[in-house]
């Protein structure tokens, strides 16, 4: 049994231009220790995605098909105060920019102790404390600065705050939404770090929600490549990704895309052509490839035929009449 | 294009500049954070020069400085045969005309309640530029022209709500060229843009630049982009420029321990690398607040260590000084390290 199955899961958004589906018919496996990125534009459905696994959708959005299981138990259709159990205690998430929804005028440690002790009304003071102190030393926090404020923090040291908060409760599903943007280069390699670190040591599942593959290459054994609402691409970092050194052996155009738009050191000097347009309008009808208008392959059968989903090997397929079935 | 040098090709020179701000604490025990620290670069016309650094370096701080939005503490910031840093009211309202800058945020940047045409027309009105209404519209379109916002009468109706956030920091841009600025100061511009938004907007500055001869000064904490971009690349740590040099060079030969650190986890090798930037990923960013002793970079650097701690490590600021290969007018490869030639294990 997987730890997670989301399956054929579609969130329709109300909004003033009427209905708009921003998650397809999408289906995905978590097994227990496993790291599965998901990775795609703004819009693509990757946060969505990711927040209809704890149901912590915006109001306005509501789940139109599909299951969700848990642990072996179903998501779906469960009550606030079952799912307040179930949050932070086996899955826990850390949202965009949540390294700046820490309370400024509360003490990092404080605010750590609150979660233990929200969520585990009979643990002790003093062991929930050390707790909070072995959080932070392994998130690579020093006790000395357990009783800082937010803002004596930088940046990257209040997100490793806001990931071990997310641990108090020992989650066996972390859902990290763009743990690494806005900071810069060493804090992200350090954050990634921690990511993997803690993966391998705790047997923690992860989730990371990104736009960026390389931060993803280094956390995740799994990706998926989303666009306007449905996995178009998805396979073992090193199927989607290549191994180091070799040419990526990504089948899709858009995954082609998104692995040249950032250009590498290691490489040639040039900047890479960007994609240009945007992604389909959701809340109309779409025939054909979502992608077709953005794709320097398209053919005519493209604009009228949805493409398969091909295997292209074992673990690795994608969504696209040009992908290659291995032999 | 070729980019020429010295003298008067010069947009750009900063010379020695020093922010100081005020820090934590009363009277005598208040604290002075040094966020740059003598900082000396030039940018020739038509030229890119990325400065590269972690958060805290003081790369904003020098952009800031150079649009007088931050009052230097010392230094001169020589363009047009003005000393920037000593201009005050009408002369420096005049000189800002030759420099614009572009934010990092799209969508914090951009006023959401005035249509792009109105955010595009804001520098002319008051800059009093384009005589007559009928101009100053001309002036609009063909900036939104040039920013590739086409067709520039559809776009100039929107309102920010209405466009993406390459679009958004296309109208930036837009807003930046109606000015026909000599040069663009540009912090983090694509930091917060989807990936395939980026190139668009890096290939529209360097098409820019072939076009008018526009020079930039290329605020990034990617050392990647800065690699594809600029011409030259300034790497700052706590203040200083610890190296610069041609970009292509810099990024094949770094010579200064952080720049190299900076490179393997650029290129994703931190990992294999841990053992060698154990020191810059395991060390908490030092504060401006409290420098370092000697070298600044010395209590994360590798080198350091590997070479037994020497004191000129500990004791002497190291100076920037030529580690090139290159001829001098590709502009001189520079570092300060008291140890440039020995290899970093």
């Amino acid at each position: 049994m997987s730890l997670l199955d989301i399956d054929d899961l579609s969130v329709d958004y109300r909004t003033a231009a009427g209905s708009l589906r921003a998650v397809d018919h999408v289906s995905l496996r978590v097994e227990s220790g496993e790291a599965v990125g998901i990775v795609g534009e703004s819009g693509c459905g990757k946060t969505s995605l990711g927040l209809s696994i704890p149901m912590l959708l915006p109001d306005n959005a509501a789940i139109a098909s599909g299951s969700i299981t848990l642990q072996g138990r179903s998501l779906v259709g469960l009550s606030e105060s079952e799912l307040n159990a179930l949050r932070w205690t086996s899955v826990a998430f850390i949202f965009q920019g949540a390294m700046n929804a820490l309370n400024p005028v509360q003490r990092v440690d404080r605010q750590i102790l609150e979660a233990i002790t929200a969520h585990d009304k009979n643990a002790s003071r003093d062991e929930s404390y050390q707790r909070v102190l072995e959080l932070l030393d392994l998130v690579g926090i020093a006790p000395s600065r357990a009783k800082s404020y937010p803002h004596e923090f930088s940046g990257g040291m209040r997100q490793r705050a806001m990931i071990a908060m997310a641990l108090a409760c020992r989650p066996s599903l972390l859902i990290a939404d763009e743990p690494t943007t806005a900071l810069d280069v060493i804090s992200q390699a350090q954050i990634l770090n921690l990511l993997a670190s803690l993966r391998r040591s705790n047997s923690l599942s992860v989730i990371m929600i990104s736009h960026d593959l390389s931060a993803i290459k280094r956390v995740c054994d799994r990706i998926i490549v989303m666009y306007a609402g449905v996995i178009v691409e998805s396979g073992s970092t090193e199927q989607v990704l290549g191994r180091h050194g070799e040419l990526a052996s990504a089948q899709h155009p858009y995954t082609h895309a998104l692995i040249r738009a950032h250009p590498d050191l290691r490489g040639e000097r040039v900047l890479a052509e960007g994609l240009a347009g945007h992604p389909p309008d959701l809340s109309t009808t779409i025939v054909g490839c979502r992608f077709a208008d953005r794709c320097p392959s398209v053919m005519d059968l493209c604009r009228r035929v949805e493409p398969p989903v091909v295997a292209v090997e074992s673990g690795h397929v994608a969504r696209c009449h040009l992908a290659v079935r291995a032999k | 294009m070729t980019v020429e040098r010295g003298g008067n090709a010069n947009v750009l020179e900063v010379r020695d500049l020093v922010v100081r701000f005020a820090g934590r604490g009363r009277g005598r025990r208040r604290s002075v954070v040094t966020a740059v620290d003598g900082v000396s670069f030039d940018i020739a016309r038509g030229e890119i020069v990325a400065l590269v650094g972690e958060s805290g370096c003081g790369k904003s701080t020098i952009a800031l400085s150079v649009m007088r939005l931050i009052e230097p503490t010392s230094g001169r910031i020589l363009s047009g045969g003005e000393d920037l840093a000593t201009l005050h009211g009408h002369a420096l309202r005049r000189a800002r005309r030759r420099i614009q800058m572009i934010f990092q945020d799209p969508f914090g940047s951009l006023n959401a309640r005035q249509t792009v045409r109105q955010t595009v027309a804001e520098p002319l009105v008051i800059h009093h530029l384009g005589a007559t209404v009928g101009e100053r519209d001309a002036m609009v379109m063909d900036a939104l022209d040039l920013a590739h916002l086409r067709p520039p009468e559809r776009l100039a109706e929107v309102y920010p709500h209405e466009l993406s956030g390459g679009q958004r920091q296309r109208v930036a841009i837009a807003s930046a060229m109606v000015m026909r600025p000599e040069l663009v100061i540009a912090d983090e511009p694509v930091s917060m843009l989807d990936v395939s938004a980026r190139a668009g907007i890096l290939r529209l500055m360097m098409d820019l630049r072939e076009r008018l001869g526009t020079s930039y000064l290329f605020i990034t904490h990617d050392l990647a982009i800065a690699w594809v971009v600029a011409d030259r690349i300034a790497v700052l740590y706590l203040g200083r420029i610890v190296e610069i040099g041609p970009a292509a060079e810099l990024v094949e030969r770094p010579v200064h321990p952080y720049t190299q650190a900076l490179l393997h986890v650029s290129s994703g090798d931190d990992q294999l690398a841990g053992e060698v930037d154990g020191g810059v990923l395991a060390g908490e960013t030092p504060s401006a607040a409290n420098v370092p002793s000697g070298c600044r970079f010395h209590p994360r650097c590798p080198r350091y260590v590997a070479l037994g701690r020497p004191v000129a490590c500990t004791s002497e600021d190291p100076q920037l000084h030529n580690v090139g290969r290159t001829p001098v007018n590709l502009g001189e490869h520079r570092a300060a390290c008291h140890f440039t030639d020995e290899e970093t294990p």
